[in-house]
C-alpha cells in the first residue's frame, strides 16, 4: 500500500435514507433558522403568557374555595384556543410569509426540485415549519393545562368527567394549524416578496372578518357568519368542544368552507411549486 | 413633487393597488348587491322587526369597512412600505444618488400615497352612498353626512399614513408592528377608561364621524361604554400634531438611517 | 470651490483619512486612507475584498463607522448637493421594470431638477451615448443584460456630472458589449471626467486605466500606477524573456557578468527567461549587448509580470 494516500474523490459509500424522508430536513433546516432569532422567541413566550395565566388560576381554584369560579370547564379550554388565535396569526405572519416567497426570489425552488425530492416533500417540509411553531402555542400548551389542572386538583376526576377534551383539542389544535399554515404556504407560494404575501393574508384575514360585520349589522343574523374563515373556524371548533355553535350558520357549512379553503390551497401550490416557470 | 411624480405611477400600477382596489371594490358590491336584494324586497334589512333605513346602513358601512379596517389597514400596507419597497427592489439606491435630501424622496413617496388611496378609497365611498343611501333615505338630507365622511377619512388616511411611515422607517418588521398597533392596541386602548385612549389616532378620528356607532361585537360595546368624544378642534388639532410630528420623525428617520442592500 | 480645483486636477476626487467600516462584527473596511486624483482609476480586488463597501462610502450610502470621507472635496455623507456632480452606476440590477428606458432615465434626470424639455433631451443624449435610442421605447423589463448595463450607465451621466462611479459596469455582458463600455470609458476620460470603476476582471481594468487602486481583506494593498507599484515590489523579482539567435551565449553572459542582478534564469525554446531584483540594472546591460551584436542577434525582450495580474498576484498572496 503506498503511504501517500488517494486526495481525490471519493463517491459516498454510506447508508442513504429512502426516498420520502427528505421532507424532514426541510423542516428542520427552516425551524433552526427561526430558532435562531430571538425576536421569535420572544413571541413564542408571549405566546405562553395565557397557558401561565391559567395555570396560576387553576392553583388557586384548587387552592382557595372562593376562587373556584376560576376553575377549568371545556370552554377553558376551547376559549383559551380561542384567545391564542391572535398569537397564532402573529407566528403565521412571522414565520410563513416567507418560507416559500424567499425561495422564490433566491431562484431556490429549481435548485430544491433538481435534487431528488418531491414537490409533496418540498410542501410537506415547508408546512411542517410553520406547523410545528403553531402547534407550540395551541396544542402543546393546552394539553399541558390538561395535565396541571389534573396535577392540581390530585385526582382524575375532572378528567375522567371530560375525557372527550384530550382528543377535542388535538383536533382543534391541528384544524386551526392546518388553516392557518396551508392558507399561509398557499399565499407564499403567490408572491417572491414576503412582505407582500404578509400583507395578503392580513388583508385577506380582516377583510373577510370586516364584510361578516357589515353583513351581521345590516341583517341582524349570523347565518352571513360562512364569509370569514375565522368564523368558519370559530363555529367548528365549538362543535369539536361539545358547546352551543354561536353563530347560526351550520356548522356543516363552516367545515365545508374550510376544507374549501384548505383544498384550495393545496391546489394553488400544486400548480406554484414547480422548478420552471414556463412564460408565454 | 418630481419623487411624487416618479412614485405615483409605480404606485398606482403596482399589485398593491390592485389588491387595494379589490378590498374598497367589496364594499361597492356589497351596495350593490343589498340595493339588489332591495329592490326585490328580500327582508334582509328587518332587524328587530324595524326595517334599516340606508342612511343607517351607509353609517354602519362606514364604521365597519372603511374606519375600522380600510384606512389603518391602507396606512399599514402603504405607510410601511414607502421606503421598503425601495430597498426590496433595490431601486433606492437610484433615489439616494440624486441631489435631493432624502427626507425629501420619503415626503414625496408620501404624498404618492395619499393621492393613490384617496383616488381609490374616496370614489368608492360616493359609490357606496349612491347605491345605499336612496333605500329609504334622501340624497340630499344625507349629503353633509357624505361630505364629512370623506374628509375623515382623507384625514384617516393621511395620519395613519404618517404613523406607519415613521413605524417603516424606524422598525425592522414594520408592518407586523403596524398590524399590532391597529388590531391590538388601537382596540385595546379604546376598551379602557382614562387616558390611555388619548395614546390613539382612531380616538380623535372616531370623534368626527357623524354616524352612530355600531355594537357589531364584544370588543364594540365594551369600547361604546368607555366611549368619549373630544371636541371637533380638539380632535382636528391632536390630528394635525400626530400628522406633522410623525412625518417630521419618519424623515429624520430616513436621513440619518443607513441602507444595506440584500446582496 | 473644492469642485473647481478638482476641475483644475489639483485636488484628489475621493479622499478617505483612516475609514473604518463594520457591519455588526464583520470589518468591510479597515483603516484606509487613500486618495483618489483626477482621471481613470480603478478599483481592483476579489469578491469581498471590500470594493462595494467602499463604493458605497465614496456615494454616501453607507457612513463610515470611522474616519472621513470626502468626494470632491465635501463630505459625502447627508451632502446632497454634491450629486450635481456625481454619477453613480451601481452594481445591483434593480429597474422600475414597467418603465421604458427613457422614461426610466428621464424621470431620474428631472429629480437633478431639470424641466420635462430638458430632461427628456438629456435622456436622450444619454442613451445615444451608450447606444441604446433603439430600444429607448421599450420596457425595461424586456432588455437584455448587457442593454439594462447599458441603461444603468445613461443614468449615471444623463447629468453630465464631474465625476462617474462604476460598480462592476462590465458585468454580465457580452465581448463586444464589453469593448464598446471600456472604449466609452476611456472616452470620458480623455473628455475630462473623472471616473472610478471597480471590478475583479484584472484585464478589464488593465485596459481602461494604469492608474489602480489595490484592495483586499477591507484593506488598501497598493495605490497609484500599475508599473510604479510592479517597480516598488522589491520582495518580487521581475521576469524577462529574452528571445534571441543564441540563447545559451546570451545567458553565459548575463551570469558571467560581476553584477549581481540577475536571480536565475531557465530556457524555453529560443529563448531565455531571467529573474532580476534590478530591472532598471538590467535592462541597461541587456541594451547595450543587443547593441554590441557580440551574443548573436536579440529578437525580443518583454516582461511577463509587468502588468496587472503579476501585482495583484503578489500583493494579494
Amino acid at each position: 500500500m503506498s503511504p501517500i494516500h488517494d486526495q481525490s474523490y471519493r463517491h459516498y459509500a454510506g447508508v442513504k435514507a429512502p426516498l420520502g424522508r427528505s421532507w424532514t430536513v426541510i423542516a428542520s433546516a427552516g425551524i433552526m433558522t427561526i430558532v435562531r432569532k430571538r425576536v421569535f422567541l420572544a413571541i413564542l413566550f408571549v405566546g405562553w403568557v395565557q397557558f401561565f395565566g391559567r395555570a396560576i388560576g387553576f392553583y388557586f381554584s384548587n387552592t382557595i374555595q372562593q376562587l373556584s369560579v376560576l376553575s377549568a370547564s371545556a370552554e377553558t379550554f376551547r376559549s383559551f384556543l380561542e384567545y391564542q388565535g391572535f398569537i397564532v396569526f402573529v407566528i403565521t405572519i412571522y414565520v410563513g410569509a416567507g418560507l416559500i416567497a424567499q425561495d422564490r426570489r433566491a431562484n431556490a425552488l429549481q435548485l430544491y426540485l433538481s435534487k431528488p425530492l418531491l414537490r409533496s416533500e418540498y410542501i410537506v417540509g415547508k408546512l411542517a415549519v410553520l406547523a410545528a411553531f403553531l402547534l407550540l402555542v395551541t396544542m402543546v400548551p393546552a394539553l399541558m393545562l390538561l395535565l396541571v389542572q389534573v396535577v392540581l386538583a390530585g385526582s382524575s376526576g375532572f378528567l375522567k368527567t371530560n375525557t372527550f377534551l384530550i382528543p377535542a383539542i388535538v383536533l382543534a389544535s391541528l384544524l386551526q394549524v392546518l388553516l392557518a399554515s396551508v392558507t399561509m404556504l398557499a399565499l407564499s407560494s403567490l408572491s417572491k416578496s414576503a412582505r407582500f404575501v404578509a400583507i395578503m393574508y392580513a388583508g385577506v384575514l380582516f377583510f373577510t372578518k370586516a364584510i361578516f360585520g357589515v353583513l351581521y349589522a345590516i341583517t341582524g343574523t349570523t347565518a352571513v357568519a360562512w364569509v370569514s374563515p375565522g368564523e368558519n373556524l370559530a363555529q367548528v371548533v365549538d362543535v369539536i368542544f361539545r358547546l352551543k355553535p354561536r353563530y347560526a350558520t351550520p356548522w356543516q357549512v363552516s367545515l365545508l368552507v374550510i376544507i374549501g379553503l384548505v383544498a384550495a390551497s393545496v391546489s394553488v401550490l400544486e400548480r406554484r411549486v414547480r422548478g420552471v416557470e414556463v412564460v408565454t | 413633487m418630481r419623487v411624487f411624480d416618479l412614485s405615483v405611477s409605480e404606485m398606482l400600477w403596482s399589485r398593491r393597488t390592485i389588491f387595494m382596489a379589490l378590498v374598497v371594490g367589496a364594499p361597492v358590491l356589497i351596495a350593490l348587491f343589498l340595493r339588489m336584494l332591495d329592490a326585490f324586497g328580500a327582508p334582509v334589512f328587518r332587524v328587530n322587526n324595524a326595517m334599516m333605513a340606508g342612511p343607517a346602513i351607509f353609517g354602519l358601512m362606514i364604521w365597519v369597512f372603511y374606519l375600522r379596517f380600510t384606512v389603518p389597514v391602507l396606512g399599514v400596507f402603504y405607510g410601511t412600505s414607502l421606503i421598503a419597497d425601495e430597498v426590496e427592489d433595490k431601486t433606492i439606491t437610484y433615489l439616494f444618488t440624486r441631489p435631493i435630501p432624502k427626507g425629501a424622496v420619503l415626503m414625496g413617496k408620501y404624498f404618492a400615497y395619499l393621492a393613490c388611496t384617496l383616488f381609490v378609497v374616496l370614489p368608492s365611498v360616493v359609490i357606496v352612498y349612491l347605491s345605499i343611501v336612496p333605500m329609504r333615505g334622501n340624497l340630499g338630507a344625507s349629503f353633509l353626512d357624505l361630505l364629512k365622511d370623506l374628509g375623515l377619512l382623507a384625514i384617516g388616511l393621511a395620519v395613519y399614513g404618517a404613523v406607519f411611515a415613521f413605524i417603516g422607517a424606524r422598525f425592522k418588521r414594520p408592518l407586523l408592528v403596524g398590524l399590532i398597533f391597529i388590531f391590538g392596541w388601537e382596540q385595546a386602548a379604546l376598551a379602557f377608561p382614562g387616558y390611555l385612549k388619548k395614546f390613539t389616532v382612531a380616538y380623535y378620528l372616531q370623534a368626527m364621524v357623524p354616524h352612530a356607532m355600531p355594537n357589531d361585537s364584544v370588543v364594540s360595546l365594551i369600547q361604546g361604554v368607555f366611549r368619549e368624544s373630544p371636541s371637533l378642534v380638539e380632535s382636528l388639532v391632536w390630528l394635525a400634531a400626530i400628522l406633522f410630528v410623525f412625518l417630521c420623525a419618519a424623515a429624520a428617520s430616513v436621513e440619518r438611517k443607513e441602507y444595506i442592500l440584500e446582496q | 470651490m473644492a469642485v473647481e480645483a478638482v476641475v483644475m486636477g489639483t485636488v484628489p476626487v475621493v479622499t478617505a483619512e483612516h475609514v473604518s467600516k463594520w457591519y455588526g462584527q464583520v470589518i468591510g473596511l479597515n483603516d484606509v486612507s487613500v486618495s483618489v486624483p483626477p482621471g481613470v482609476t480603478g478599483l481592483l480586488g476579489p469578491n469581498g475584498a471590500g470594493k462595494s463597501t467602499f463604493m458605497k462610502l465614496i456615494t454616501g450610502q453607507l457612513r463610515p463607522s470611522k474616519g472621513d470621507v470626502k468626494v470632491l472635496g465635501e463630505p459625502i455623507w447627508r451632502n446632497p448637493h454634491l450629486y450635481f456632480q456625481i454619477g453613480f452606476c451601481p452594481e445591483q440590477d434593480a429597474f422600475y421594470d414597467r418603465m421604458t428606458g427613457l422614461e426610466w432615465v428621464r424621470a431620474l434626470v428631472r429629480l437633478n431638477g431639470l424641466t420635462e424639455k430638458e430632461a427628456d433631451e438629456a435622456a436622450r443624449r444619454a442613451l445615444a451615448a451608450v447606444d441604446l435610442m433603439e430600444a429607448a421605447g421599450k420596457k425595461i423589463g424586456a432588455y437584455s443584460k448587457g442593454m439594462r448595463q447599458r441603461v444603468k450607465m445613461a443614468q449615471a451621466l444623463v447629468h453630465d456630472p464631474q465625476l462617474l462611479i462604476l460598480d462592476e459596469p462590465l458585468a454580465g455582458m457580452d465581448p463586444i458589449g464589453r469593448r464598446k463600455t471600456i472604449r466609452l470609458i476611456r472616452d470620458w476620460g480623455r473628455a475630462g471626467k473623472s471616473i472610478i470603476v471597480s471590478s475583479h476582471i484584472l484585464h478589464e481594468i488593465e485596459s481602461m486605466t494604469s492608474n489602480i487602486l489595490l484592495i483586499n481583506n477591507g484593506r488598501i494593498l497598493a495605490e497609484g500606477d500599475v508599473h510604479q507599484i510592479r517597480d516598488l515590489i522589491d520582495e518580487h523579482p521581475h521576469t524577462v524573456y529574452v528571445r534571441a539567435e543564441d540563447p545559451r551565449r546570451v545567458a553565459r553572459q548575463f551570469l558571467d557578468d560581476t553584477t549581481d542582478d540577475v536571480r536565475s534564469l531557465r530556457f524555453e525554446p529560443g529563448a531565455v527567461v531571467v529573474e532580476t531584483g534590478r530591472p532598471d540594472a538590467f535592462y541597461a546591460r541587456l541594451t547595450d549587448m543587443a547593441a554590441s551584436g557580440e551574443f548573436g542577434a536579440i529578437d525580443e525582450v518583454t516582461s511577463p509580470d509587468d502588468n496587472l495580474q503579476a501585482v495583484f498576484q503578489y500583493l494579494v498572496k
